[in-house]
């Protein structure tokens, strides 16, 4: 962090403190790089398909199709940390779109017009595209043009909305809906690739992809430890075997290694800050400042550290298991793509929020108002109300972008987040 | 007779139904001259503005109003919906999930959502209804349309101010149907001695986000814009067809619902793209004016492939972001009067 930028706060410590990062999170990269370049071979040979796809879609499916997953969004967010996404941005905006759009959405469009690197954040043409509107507008509005343009075959899928009061009858009903799109889907296949669902396959994947999902969610039941084992700092990275490789051993690997690292870590009563030097935990919902990622690092020097983060944890829902009737597996894909942590609806949110502030023991909440995600936005002034109301812990919303760094104005930022600090400290004092 | 108001960001909700059940369907519009500060209380200063201004009158009418329907449209309605169970106060609040998509799964779809709605109305109001009051909300319906599309055809041969063509529509969306009937018809009489469409004046299509209050059609009328044709859903969307009347009322409903054109809130980009060319071949227009709501996402979406094909195809088009005001812009005065002298 800059320091000149920051307020002058007497209370405020001005030490570096250094997140201690687990020993195998350095095995990201080579996960990554999997990826990326899996994703370059599947492209460059002719007999080999890949398809776009988005936040909330059943990947596993794709697999069952020998179609390689690539993710604009994922893409993005790499342009972003190499520091391309503003140019990227500001490229797309030249070609008319609104300042207001989505920032994934704008950095992806760039870096495919300008035919950036991979590794920059660059992405190939695909054989298909295909998306839900399950978490936004802005996945098929943005998959539709760039299907149009790249003129691919484009397939949706329409996931109903659980709003707040949406009775169990109505949900199996969407389920319904859900489900025979699921069909119709294989026949688009079919058609379109002359590829039909590998059943077996799925379920082998499936398998994997719950194993991959188990492991995350037992290294989140690690979090709750005192102190904090595993911070936003590093979750913000090493969430991503959970969205573009579920169903891959790569990933389980890099989880378990990961999870060893971590029980050591609790067993020794360590955490990711320095003895002694935890001195609040944190929520943070939304998505990261992936242009900023110090950010996270950044919270430490308050002592401050990110236990708990609703959007990572979104990507490892409970999958159905490998063995179960495959139209009630349909059906369990089905319920999830409507039951992200991450889109529920604010009745929900509010009580999963406040569940998680006990069971993390969390002092303070930063609620990120993504310019960005108007959906996620939504609703967020009653949620940091409710929680205020009902566990008295300071939240604080703060407005910004994901992927936009002209959103991001350090000090102003800082300033907010050291007056922050200070209503924790002051709160536990009161809390004895 | 009383209102059972619903939002409903293009044209998705069968207020039909509402009107076979005996309750005035009022689309609930906003009011562009109220300040959104009782929105600003909850819904942040990046969000569509004309949502906000329909959640402030929400919070100031519902009283007023028997229940309210929510139908999803864009990303608004479902994330509002919450929003609004919590704070606006009102015996029935409902969610229709009208489909996104309008093939045949979501046709089956959509008719599940018709009926659960008819039901949920049956049991909360005590009202029977049955298919023949919906037939009968449906003739009446068709014969909105008809008078809509009658009025809208005399836009390109007669003297017929913008403020005035949104009117006729607004006051149709907002009271009881067979009244209706009876004011377009009253102001089909008055527009057929209406003058000739005026020399000066240049015919343009109107496309974009929706316009809901007709200072901004003065504003368009100022720079000697006269629009003859729009694919709005406060606009030829909400009478571009008309509701088979044979068969099975809710299955006339429901394909009504998903084939009318598509807004940019529905997939079929192209499909919207072939509706505009549609209309410049039937029609003869001088310029294109493209609007899109500030944070009116859809449309901004669409407007860069939209505005490109047409432009490709010759026409001269003009795009810009407008606010949620009734104050005339004077920048966009300026751009519009520029293009006005170039057609």
């Amino acid at each position: 962090m800059n320091t000149k930028n920051t307020a002058n706060n007497a209370n405020i410590a001005k030490e570096q403190i250094k997140v201690e990062v687990l020993p195998h999170a350095k095995d990201l990269k080579s996960v990554m790089l999997y990826y990326l370049i899996k994703g370059e071979l599947y492209s460059k040979l002719p007999w080999k398909k890949t398809a776009w796809t988005c936040a909330g879609f059943p990947v596993e499916f794709l697999w069952a199709y020998d179609m390689f997953p690539l993710h604009p969004e994922n893409m993005s967010t790499v342009a972003a940390a190499r520091k391309q996404s503003l140019r990227l941005i500001e490229h797309t905006e030249a070609m008319g779109y609104s300042r207001d759009l989505c920032s994934y959405c704008k950095t992806s469009m760039g870096a495919f017009d300008t035919g950036i690197k991979t590794t920059l954040g660059g992405i190939a043409k695909p054989d298909l595209v295909t998306c839900t509107n399950t978490i936004c507008d802005t996945h098929w509005k943005w998959f539709q043009i760039m299907a149009e343009k790249m003129n691919v075959p484009f397939y949706m899928f329409d996931i109903p909305k659980w709003v707040s009061g949406t009775s169990e009858k109505k949900l199996e009903e969407y389920i319904d809906y859900v489900v025979e799109q699921f069909h119709d889907f294989s026949a688009f296949m079919e058609r379109n690739f002359g590829k039909k669902l590998n059943e077996k396959k799925m379920r082998k994947t499936l398998a994997t992809s719950t194993e991959l999902t188990n492991l995350w969610r037992e290294i989140y039941e690690y979090r709750k430890a005192v102190p904090s084992p595993y911070s936003a700092a590093e979750t913000s990275a090493s969430f991503f075997p959970l969205v573009v490789l579920p169903g891959k051993k790569i990933g389980v690997k890099f989880y378990k290694k990961i999870l060893g690292d971590i029980q050591m870590r609790v067993a020794e009563t360590k955490g990711t800050l320095p003895e002694g030097k935890e001195q609040f935990r944190l929520l943070f919902e939304g998505i990261p400042f992936w242009y900023r990622m110090r950010f996270m690092f950044d919270l430490a020097r308050y002592g401050a550290v990110v236990t708990y983060e609703p959007y990572t944890y979104s990507f490892s829902p409970v999958k159905p298991s490998a063995d179960v009737p495959f139209e009630q597996a349909l059906r369990a894909v089905a319920k999830i793509m409507m039951d992200l942590p991450y889109s529920y609806n604010l009745e929900r949110r509010i009580d999963y929020f406040n569940n998680a502030v006990d069971e993390y023991k969390i002092d303070g909440v930063i609620l990120h108002e993504n310019m960005s995600c108007r959906p996620s936005s939504t609703g967020m002034i009653d949620l940091k109300n409710a929680i205020q109301k009902e566990k008295n812990i300071p939240v604080l919303i703060l407005q910004c972008d994901m992927n936009d760094p002209r959103a991001f104005a350090e000090g102003p930022i800082m300033t907010r987040v050291e007056s922050f600090i200070e209503m924790m400290r002051e709160n536990k004092k009161k809390r004895g | 007779m009383n209102k059972i108001a619903f939002f409903d960001s293009s044209h998705d909700l069968p207020e039909e139904i509402i009107s076979a059940a005996g309750y005035i369907p009022y689309k609930i519009l906003g009011d562009v001259h109220a300040s959104n500060e009782p929105a600003d209380q909850y819904l942040q200063n990046f969000f569509c503005p004309a949502a906000k201004s329909f959640f402030t009158e929400a919070l100031h009418k519902s009283g007023d109003w028997s229940g309210i329907v929510v139908a999803q449209g864009c990303n608004t309605t479902n994330r509002h919906f919450d929003v609004w169970k919590m704070h606006i106060k009102t015996p029935f609040l409902y969610w229709f999930n009208a489909p996104v998509k309008n093939d045949e799964i979501a046709l089956g779809f959509m008719k599940k959502e018709i009926k659960a709605f008819i039901d949920a109305l049956e049991s909360f109001f005590k009202v029977k209804i049955g298919d023949d009051k919906i037939r009968e909300s449906i003739r009446v319906a068709n014969e909105i349309k008809k008078l809509l599309q009658k009025l809208s055809a005399m836009r390109s041969t007669k003297d017929i101010p913008n403020r005035d063509y949104l009117q006729a529509i607004l006051v149709t969306l907002q009271q009881n149907r067979m009244d209706a009937v009876a004011s377009l018809e009253q102001i089909s009489r008055e527009w057929s001695a209406r003058p000739a469409f005026p020399s000066g004046k240049k015919k343009a299509l109107l496309t974009g986000s929706d316009v809901s209050y007709p200072e901004w059609m003065d504003t368009l009328d100022k720079c000697d814009v006269r629009v003859v044709r729009d694919d709005l859903s406060i606009g030829e969307r909400y009478f571009s067809g008309l509701i088979p009347e044979s068969g099975d009322p809710i299955e006339s409903l429901a394909r009504y619902y998903l084939n009318i054109p598509r807004p940019a809130t529905k997939p079929g980009l192209r499909g919207r793209i072939e509706f505009l060319k549609s209309i410049l071949r039937t029609t003869p227009i001088d310029g294109i004016v493209s609007q899109n709501l500030k944070f009116c996402e859809p449309f901004a979406y669409d407007s860069v492939s939209v505005n490109n094909a047409l432009k490709e195809d010759g026409h001269k088009l003009i795009h810009f972001e407008r606010e949620f005001t009734p104050v005339t812009d004077q920048q966009i005065v300026t751009r519009l009067t520029a293009f006005t002298e170039t057609l």
